[in-house]
C-alpha cells in the first residue's frame, strides 16, 4: 500500500470533527501591556457562545515551569495574548463574531529589550514567580523574586580570575541570536469536549501526558478524569509542546455544551510561540600555543511573557555553553528573562543553538588573536574520551574530533581555507527522562506496542516498531502501534531533546523481555535516567549522554550587495547506531536546512511589541531554492554503542559554520540572522579597520 | 452560487459563495490533501492543477473554476510515478506539504522531463517543506524522471 502522505490520505489534528462542534476564534490583545477593563460582546451575533473573562474565574493558572498564565488574560502581557474567545458554527462566523467583541483596555508600561527587562527598576510583567509543582520539579527553578528574571542557572568551575590571569590572549565578545517561529506546516489545531464530567482533547502534541498535567490542574480534575489523545502532527519543531490552545478549547466546550474545535490562523502563530532571541556575551582565555584556560558566559534568554519552558531553555543555553571543550575555569550565568513580547519556548535546539552560535564564533576570534588554525586550536583543546565536563560529569562515547574531521574534509578544508568555516557542539538530552512501554501479544503473531511517543514527522514510531521487531523476531508490519492515548498508554516524560528512539528503544528492551519472562500476553517495560544540575553551581549530571557533531561551511559573498552564499555545507553527527536510515539521514538533512534558514534570514521582526512579519512571505523560511549546492552529512556509528538521538543535533553547529565561513573572508558578524545589510555593514567596518 | 466543474475526471456541481477559494470548497467536498499553511499563496501546500496548470487553491476565488479541470492529489490515484518516487526516496517527514508537492512535481516534469539539480531546486521553489525533506525530494523527482510517457499531469 502506498504511503498515505503521497495519496493525500494522511490526517491530521486539523481534520478533527465531532457531531455538534463549534469553531472557535480567540480575541487577543492589541497591546503588549495592558488591563482588561471591560469586555462587550453585545456585538456579537446570536447562536454565538462567548468566553468572557467572568467564565473562567474558577480556572486555575497553569504554566509548565512556572504558573503564570491564565485561560484568558484579565492583564495582558502581550501583543496577542487571548482575552477573550468565541464559538460558531462555522470557521468564518467564528472570525466575525470574534471581530465584534470590543474589549476596553488600560495600557500599562511595556519593557520590550531583554536586557532592560533584566535591570532592577524595569517594570515588571509578573509581580511574583509561582512554581509549578511538577514539570519544574526535577530541576531547581531560581526566580529572583520582584524583577524579571524567571530563572538564574549558574556553573561554576574552578577560578576564572586565575584563568584570565593564565592567559596570554583573551576575546570577550557579545552576540545576539533573533527570535525564529517554528512555522510547522500545520497550524496548532484541537478539539475538545466533556462528557460525564471528564474533558477529552484531541489535539497534535508532543506531550500527552504534561497536557493531561496542565489541563487537570487548570479544571481541578483528577489526572485521570483528562483524556488527551494525539494525532500526528503537521510538524512540530518544538511548537507543539505543553499547551497551547487546548484550555481555551476546554473552557469554550464547557460554556457551550458542545464540542469545540480550534484551528490557529497563519498568524496566530507568531504569538503563541517562537523561539527565545538571546544576547550571549562570551569571554575565552587561552594560552599562546592554543591551551583553553578560562570562559566566561552569560546568556540573557527573552522568554517573552510567559515562562512556558524557557527556564530549561536557558539552562540548557548554559550549560551546552562551554561546548565540547577541555576548559580548567569555567563561569556560566544563564538568565531566563520576561518581556512585554509573545511567548517563546521549545524549538528545534532548545537553546543550545544561540549560545553555540556565539562561543564558536568566539572560538574563531580566538584563533585568529593567537594565529592558530582554527581546526587545529579546536582539536588541541576537544574532549575526550574520559574527560571531566564543566559541570563535574565524566565524558563516555567520545566523538567531537571525529564529527570535527569528518566535517572539515568534507568542505575540503585542507585544500583551501578562503570562505572556509568549521564549527563543533555538544547537545544535552533531557536529563532526568522517564519512558515506559508496554507490549501486547495478539497470539496470531501480531503485536501491539502501547507508548506515549508522538509522530511529527520524525519517523520515531517506525523506528521504535523497527526496534520492537527486532526484539520480537518478527516482520515490523507485525507490529502495530495505537495512536498516543493517556487512558491507554504508559506515562512517558515527553517527544523532545531527541530523546524517543534511545529512551523508548530501551524500554522496549524492558518490555519485551517482562513478556517472555512471565509467558505474556502483556510485557511493560520503563526505564529511568536519573540526573540534574544543582542550579547555584552547575554541578551534577547535565545530559545522561551527549549529542556531537560538527559542521563545515564552505562560502561566497557578493562585496557590493552583501549577498552571502552558501557553497557547501557538510555536517558529521555521532549517531552510535542508526535504527531507521532513512528518517535519520531526513532529521540531519531537516536539521541542517532549519539552521540554514536560522542563519541567513528567519527572523521574527518586533516593533512596539508587536510582530511586524507575521506570514510565510515577509517571515521567509528555506525553499528548495536556498539549498547550498553542496548540503551532504555522515552518520558516524560504534560497534556496540548506544543509539544517540538525531532529531536536533545537526541545527546548531550550522550557524556558526556560516559564520567563522564568512570572517575567513575577514568579515566579522556576531548578529544572527546574517542578512545582506548586516553582511554590508561588516564590510564597511573591515574597510575602515584597514583604513 | 452554484459551481460547476470537474474535479479528478468527475464533474462536480455544488453551492459556493462568490467570495471564496476553490480550496475550502474542495475540502468541503472531501478532498482534504489541499492544504492551507500560508493562506497567501507563497508556500504551495495547496497546489492543485487547473487545467494541467499548477494553481494555489488559497487564491482562486472557486467561480473563476468554472467549468475547468481540477486535478488534486487524490486524482492521481496512488500509483502515480511520482507517488511512487516520494514513496521510494523518502521524499518527506510529518507528509503536510506532500501532495501539493507531488502535484508542482508532476507539472515540472511534464515542462522539463529531464530536469537537471538546479531546475528542480527551481521549479519547486514555491513549495515548502519546513520539515526540509528537499534534498530527498530533489532525489524523488530525479528517479521519477524517465518512468512515464505522455502526459504526467493526468
Amino acid at each position: 500500500m502506498t504511503d498515505a502522505r503521497v495519496t493525500g490520505a494522511a490526517r491530521y489534528a486539523e481534520d478533527l470533527e465531532a457531531e455538534g462542534m463549534l469553531h472557535a476564534r480567540i480575541v487577543r490583545s492589541p497591546y503588549p501591556h495592558a488591563r482588561v477593563v471591560a469586555v462587550d460582546a453585545s456585538a456579537v451575533p446570536d447562536g454565538c457562545v462567548v468566553l468572557l473573562p467572568d467564565d473562567v474565574r474558577d480556572l486555575r493558572r497553569y504554566g509548565i515551569q512556572i504558573r503564570d498564565q491564565s485561560v484568558l488574560a484579565d492583564r495582558a502581557r502581550h501583543v496577542g495574548d487571548p482575552v477573550a474567545a468565541v464559538g460558531a458554527e462555522s470557521p468564518r462566523g467564528a472570525e466575525e463574531a470574534a471581530a465584534s467583541v470590543f474589549v476596553d483596555y488600560e495600557e500599562l508600561p511595556a519593557v520590550l529589550d531583554v536586557l532592560d527587562a533584566a535591570k532592577s527598576d524595569a517594570p515588571l510583567v509578573h509581580d511574583g514567580h509561582e512554581l509549578a509543582s511538577t514539570g519544574a520539579a526535577y530541576f531547581g527553578l531560581r526566580p529572583r523574586q520582584g524583577t524579571n528574571v524567571c530563572h538564574h542557572f549558574r556553573i561554576r568551575d574552578g577560578n576564572v580570575e586565575s584563568g584570565f590571569a593564565d592567559a596570554d590572549a583573551v576575546v570577550d565578545q557579545t552576540f545576539t541570536v533573533a527570535g525564529a517561529q517554528h512555522a510547522p506546516m500545520e497550524p496548532h489545531a484541537c478539539l475538545a469536549r466533556w462528557a460525564e464530567g471528564r474533558l477529552e482533547v484531541l489535539t497534535g502534541t508532543q506531550t500527552p501526558f504534561n497536557l493531561r498535567e496542565e489541563l487537570a490542574g487548570i479544571f481541578a480534575l483528577e489526572p485521570g478524569q483528562v483524556r488527551v489523545v494525539c494525532r500526528p502532527m503537521g510538524g512540530s519543531f518544538g511548537a507543539k509542546t505543553f499547551l497551547r490552545t487546548e484550555a481555551i478549547a476546554a473552557a469554550i466546550a464547557r460554556k457551550a455544551g458542545r464540542p469545540v474545535k480550534l484551528v490557529l490562523a497563519r498568524d496566530e502563530e507568531w504569538v503563541t510561540l517562537n523561539r527565545h532571541p538571546a544576547v550571549v556575551r562570551v569571554k575565552l582565555g587561552a594560552r599562546t600555543d592554543g591551551t583553553l584556560t578560562a570562559a566566561e558566559i552569560e546568556c540573557w534568554a527573552d522568554t517573552g511573557a510567559y515562562a512556558d519552558s524557557g527556564p530549561g531553555v536557558a539552562q540548557k543555553m548554559g550549560f551546552a555553553a562551554p561546548g565540547p571543550y577541555r576548559i580548567p575555569n569555567v563561569a556560566v550565568d544563564a538568565y531566563c528573562v520576561y518581556t512585554n513580547l509573545p511567548p517563546n519556548g521549545a524549538f528545534r535546539g532548545y537553546g543550545q543553538m544561540q549560545s553555540t552560535w556565539a562561543r564558536e564564533r568566539a572560538v574563531d576570534l580566538l584563533a585568529e588573536r593567537l594565529g592558530i588554525d582554527p581546526l587545529e586550536l579546536r582539536l588541541k583543546n576537544l574532549l575526550r574520551e574520559g574527560d571531566r565536563y564543566c559541570t563535574g560529569e565524566t565524558m563516555h562515547d567520545v566523538h567531537y574530533a571525529e564529527c570535527l574531521e569528518r566535517a572539515a574534509a568534507g568542505i575540503g578544508w585542507h585544500e583551501d581555507r578562503r570562505g572556509k568555516g568549521l564549527s563543533v557542539i555538544l547537545k544535552g538530552m533531557q536529563t532526568p527522562s522517564r519512558a515506559a512501554v508496554a507490549v501486547e501479544d495478539g497470539g496470531d503473531g501480531t503485536f501491539v506496542v502501547r507508548c506515549a511517543t508522538t509522530e511529527m514527522g520524525q519517523g520515531a514510531i517506525h523506528a521504535i516498531a523497527l526496534l520492537a521487531a527486532e526484539l520480537l523476531g518478527v516482520e515490523p508490519e507485525r507490529i502495530r502501534f495505537p495512536a498516543p492515548d493517556t487512558d491507554a498508554v504508559p506515562y512517558d516524560t515527553r517527544t523532545t531533546s531527541s530523546r524517543s528512539t534511545y529512551m523508548m528503544g530501551r524500554a522496549l528492551e524492558e518490555a519485551v523481555r517482562d513478556l517472555r519472562a512471565t509467558g505474556g500476553p502483556r510485557g511493560y517495560g520503563e526505564v529511568f535516567n536519573a540526573g540534574g544540575l544543582d542550579p547555584e553551581t552547575g554541578g551534577g549530571i547535565a545530559s545522561t549522554h551527549w549529542h556531537q557533531a560538527a559542521t563545515g561551511a564552505e562560502v561566497r559573498v557578493d562585496e557590493e550587495t552583501g549577498k552571502l552564499e552558501v557553497l557547501r555545507l557538510h555536517t558529521a553527527v555521532y549517531a552510535g547506531r542508526v535504527v531507521n536510515r532513512p528518517a535519520a539521514e531526513l532529521q540531519n538533512e531537516g536539521s541542517m536546512i532549519m539552521g540554514l534558514g536560522s542563519a541567513l534570514f528567519e527572523e521574527v521582526v518586533y516593533g512596539d511589541g508587536q510582530v511586524v512579519n507575521p506570514n510565510l512571505s515577509d517571515y521567509a523560511i528555506p525553499s528548495p531554492a536556498d539549498l547550498p549546492a553542496q548540503l551532504t552529512h555522515e552518520l558516524l556509528e560504534a560497534d556496540g554503542a548506544e543509539i544517540h538521538g538525531l532529531g536536533e543535533t545537526a541545527l546548531p553547529p550550522v550557524p556558526p559554520a556560516i559564520g567563522n565561513a564568512v570572517a575567513a573572508l575577514g568579515i566579522e558578524l556576531f548578529d544572527l540572522p546574517m542578512t545582506p545589510e548586516r553582511v554590508s555593514a561588516a564590510i564597511d567596518r573591515r574597510a575602515e579597520v584597514r583604513a | 452560487m452554484r459551481l460547476s466543474f470537474s474535479v479528478n475526471g468527475e464533474g462536480v456541481e455544488t453551492e459556493g459563495r462568490a467570495d471564496e477559494m476553490l480550496r475550502d470548497v474542495l475540502n468541503r467536498l472531501g478532498l482534504v490533501s489541499v492544504r492551507e499553511t500560508c493562506g497567501i499563496g507563497v508556500c504551495g501546500a495547496c497546489t492543485v492543477l487547473v487545467d494541467g496548470e499548477t494553481v494555489s487553491a488559497c487564491l482562486l476565488l472557486a467561480p473563476l473554476a468554472e467549468g475547468r479541470e481540477i486535478t488534486t492529489v487524490e486524482g492521481l490515484g496512488g500509483d502515480h510515478p511520482v507517488q511512487v518516487a516520494f514513496a521510494e526516496a523518502h521524499a518527506f517527514q510529518c507528509g503536510y506539504c506532500t501532495p501539493g508537492m507531488v502535484l508542482a512535481v508532476a507539472r515540472l516534469l511534464e515542462e522539463n522531463p529531464q530536469p537537471t539539480e538546479d531546475d528542480i531546486r527551481l521549479g519547486l521553489a514555491g513549495n515548502l517543506c519546513r520539515c526540509g525533506s528537499y534534498v530527498k525530494i530533489v532525489e524523488a523527482v530525479q528517479l521519477a524522471a524517465g518512468r512515464k510517457e505522455g502526459a504526467w499531469t493526468s
